[in-house]
């Protein structure tokens, strides 16, 4: 099936499941336990999912102030200021992209604040607007390694949350019903991974800029048969681009690693500006926050906390040194594109000079000013410039 | 007016460059050996195409057809600065950062490392030159402090004319820092400052420091050689001095056609491409 149909189905069918009185929606933070949910019968629905939307088709322009001047400040996350202004003006990218006239009302909130904290106020306002019941699965952060206390701190929280579902569903949790969602989970985010790793081919099959594209499955759809089926689909298709793909010789192409949020609003202007200067952009931080390698069906609550606890934004920035390094070598990428978001720290990793450590072991780096949607930080003709004059240095 | 025109002839080979920054277009035109003909400047005005091309069909240097943007086989233009995507018609592009670091290079010829200080209109640009390349460069992000937009918009509120400003800081008799990182706030701060019996002539010499202020704290100037480039460092020759106070250990040089720089740059590009 192509993506656009996958994703199409996925939004109708999450509408249809919000009409239905027998049917339960969940809303889920993009690393939350979205297996727990499904596994308990849940429809999931990630707001995040949503913000990227409003960012790639420039809604956010028009809604991001709506939440402004209601209180929530430019400041913040841009996704939260875009979702609740487009709640507030009452519009959505769903409807004229897949007919889908409003998101689905949720049953419950669950978030994570393994990525940061801007979720749970985010979450809270819709609790709050929906009066509906709110989890959250406070996470451990910023960790150098992930030790066995946090673990059974997480387990012990999702069998928590677990008890909370049940209520609501009135039905039994059926850990089998876990474990099989999980493997599928598993299936996918290593198959995703694979994905990513054809990348690693000079020339690459693909750029962070298609990647963001490939990723809905893996973010909205984890847990099911279907994001597991598109990427054993997408893999063969990309391996067989490799494969009939020559190596060029004399190769002109740069490769460049992109570190931090995708600027959603300018994706196509930013992917034209790499391939003008005839450099692939050949992986990213961000479209790997969705490899969970060590979910393990067959020990599933501890393997979910250990692979939600160990998400590059949740560690420490040795941690992360090491990790841009690795990615660096793996992809024979020749420099590092720091973004910057305005409004998400919790993914601007070159707020304590990370992009010097790199830069001191040999790895170039170059830090650009934005924001995933608010486009009131981002200055086309600075940002050009900017990447152009390191490019040029590589 | 008009500046003084080459003779050209049919049989050497011409290269052209263009600097189109964010508030004028400076362009050279250099013979194969980098030695400039013809120099000419003029606002960033709109239409920048049309703006450009009166820059380059200057005189008697001219070497294209009459209306039309195609060039003759001996010539080639190379563009730099913001303005550079915009220019159809030219051979090849660079960025300023690039173009600043071959104009200075070709005119300084420093056989060691050093940094050059690029004051713009808009940016400003601390550049480390290792090795005959560029190693590493910093810009100023997302405000404008720091740059010849900060000093025109302070000489617009100060009603000073751009020309009188180093000649007044000259005349300061007191030193104090403005504080607002904002150019617009700094405006007020002026204001503030002026209404409180402050003279012009030390608000000018505060002004100018905070410019070497913002510029130092955007990067770490590692080198024992400062080059300085730029139109803003043209019209206020006094940043020189001032940054040379901060940075007391280190050699402070001004490149000759400072604010052509960019626009030399381009034009040996052009020698490489
Ligand atoms: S991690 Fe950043 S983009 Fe994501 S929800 Fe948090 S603040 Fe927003």
């Amino acid at each position: 099936m192509d993506l656009k149909q996958i994703m199409q189905n996925y939004f109708l069918d999450l509408d249809a499941a919000a009409k239905d009185p027998d049917r339960k929606v969940a809303w889920c933070t993009s690393v939350g336990p979205a297996e727990i949910l499904r596994a308990m019968g849940f429809d999931v629905y990630f707001p995040e999912n949503h913000g990227a939307m409003l960012g790639a088709t420039r809604l956010c322009m028009e809604t991001i102030p709506v939440a402004n001047s209601k209180g929530y400040s430019p400041e913040i996350c841009s996704y939260l200021t875009s979702d609740i202004g487009a709640y507030l003006k009452n519009i959505t990218p769903l409807a004229k992209a897949y007919g889908v006239e409003d998101v689905p009302r949720p049953d419950v909130l669950v978030y994570n604040t393994n990525q940061c904290k801007d979720v749970m106020h985010w979450f809270e306002f819709y609790a709050r607007e929906f009066d509906a019941p709110i989890f959250g699965i406070h996470s451990p952060a910023h960790l150098p390694e992930v030790e066995p206390e946090h673990i059974a701190n997480v387990v012990a929280q999702f069998k928590q949350l677990i008890r909370s579902l049940e209520e609501i569903t009135q039905e039994k949790f059926d850990p089998k019903k876990l474990e099989r969602c999980l493997a599928l989970s598993s299936g996918a985010t290593s198959l995703w991974s694979e994905v990513l790793k054809t990348a690693i081919a000079d020339p690459s099959p693909f750029s962070f800029f298609d990647a963001t594209i490939f990723m809905g499955p893996i973010v909205v759809l984890r847990g099911t048969e279907i994001a597991r089926d598109y990427y054993r689909d997408l893999l063969m298709e990309l391996e067989q681009k490799v494969a009939t793909t020559r190596s060029r010789e004399n190769a002109v192409q740069k490769r460049v690693y992109w570190e931090g949020m995708p600027i959603w609003g300018r994706l196509r202007h930013l992917s034209e500006l790499f391939k003008r200067n005839d450099t692939c952009v050949v992986a990213s931080t961000y479209c790997n926050s969705w490899i969970f390698a060590d979910f393990d069906p067959h020990d599933p609550l501890p393997s979910m906390a250990l692979a939600y606890l160990q998400i590059f934004i949740n560690r420490n920035d040795t941690y992360k040194e090491k990790y841009i390094s690795d990615m660096v070598k793996m992809y024979s990428v020749d420099g590092v594109i720091f973004h910057a978001a305005k409004t998400c720290p919790n993914n601007s990793n070159s707020y304590y000079n990370l992009p010097g450590r790199l830069k001191r072991n040999g790895i170039p780096t170059i830090v650009i000013d934005g924001d995933l949607c608010d486009l009131r930080c981002f200055s086309d003709e600075q940002s050009t410039n900017v990447i152009e004059a390191f490019l040029e240095t590589l | 007016m008009k500046e003084p025109s080459a003779q050209l002839s049919e049989n050497a080979r011409y290269y052209w460059g263009v600097d189109c920054g964010s508030s004028e277009i400076k362009v050279v035109l250099c013979d194969a050996s980098g030695n400039i003909l013809h120099k000419k400047k003029g606002k960033t005005l709109f239409p920048l195409y049309q703006n450009v091309y009166n820059a380059l069909n200057d005189g008697d240097a001219t070497p294209f057809v009459e209306n039309s943007p195609i060039t003759k086989d001996n010539h080639k233009i190379i563009a730099t600065g913001y303005g550079r995507h915009h220019l159809q018609f030219v051979d090849d592009k660079l960025t300023e950062i690039k173009a600043h670091f071959l104009g200075v290079q070709h005119q300084l010829k420093l056989d060691v490392p050093y940094t050059i200080i690029d004051i713009g209109g808009q940016d400003a640009k601390v550049i480390t030159i290792d090795n005959s390349k560029v190693d590493e460069f910093a810009m100023n992000r997302k405000c404008a402090a720091g740059t010849g937009a900060f000093i025109e918009e302070l000489a617009h509120r100060l009603e000073v004319p751009i020309g009188d400003m180093t000649k007044l800081a000259n005349q300061h008799d007191k030193e104090f820092m403005l504080n607002s990182f904002c150019t617009v706030f700094s405006g007020q701060e002026v204001i503030k400052t002026l209404m409180n019996g402050e003279r012009i002539e030390n608000l000018i010499f505060a002004l100018y420091r905070s410019v070497v202020k913002r510029v130092l704290e955007m990067t770490v100037v590692s080198t024992d050689i400062v080059a300085f480039s730029g139109g803003v460092i043209a019209h206020h020759p006094l940043l020189v001095e001032l940054f040379g106070q901060k940075l007391s250990d280190k050699e402070m040089v001004l490149t000759p056609e400072t604010q052509y720089c960019g626009a030399l740059g381009a034009a040996v590009h052009g020698m490489s491409v």
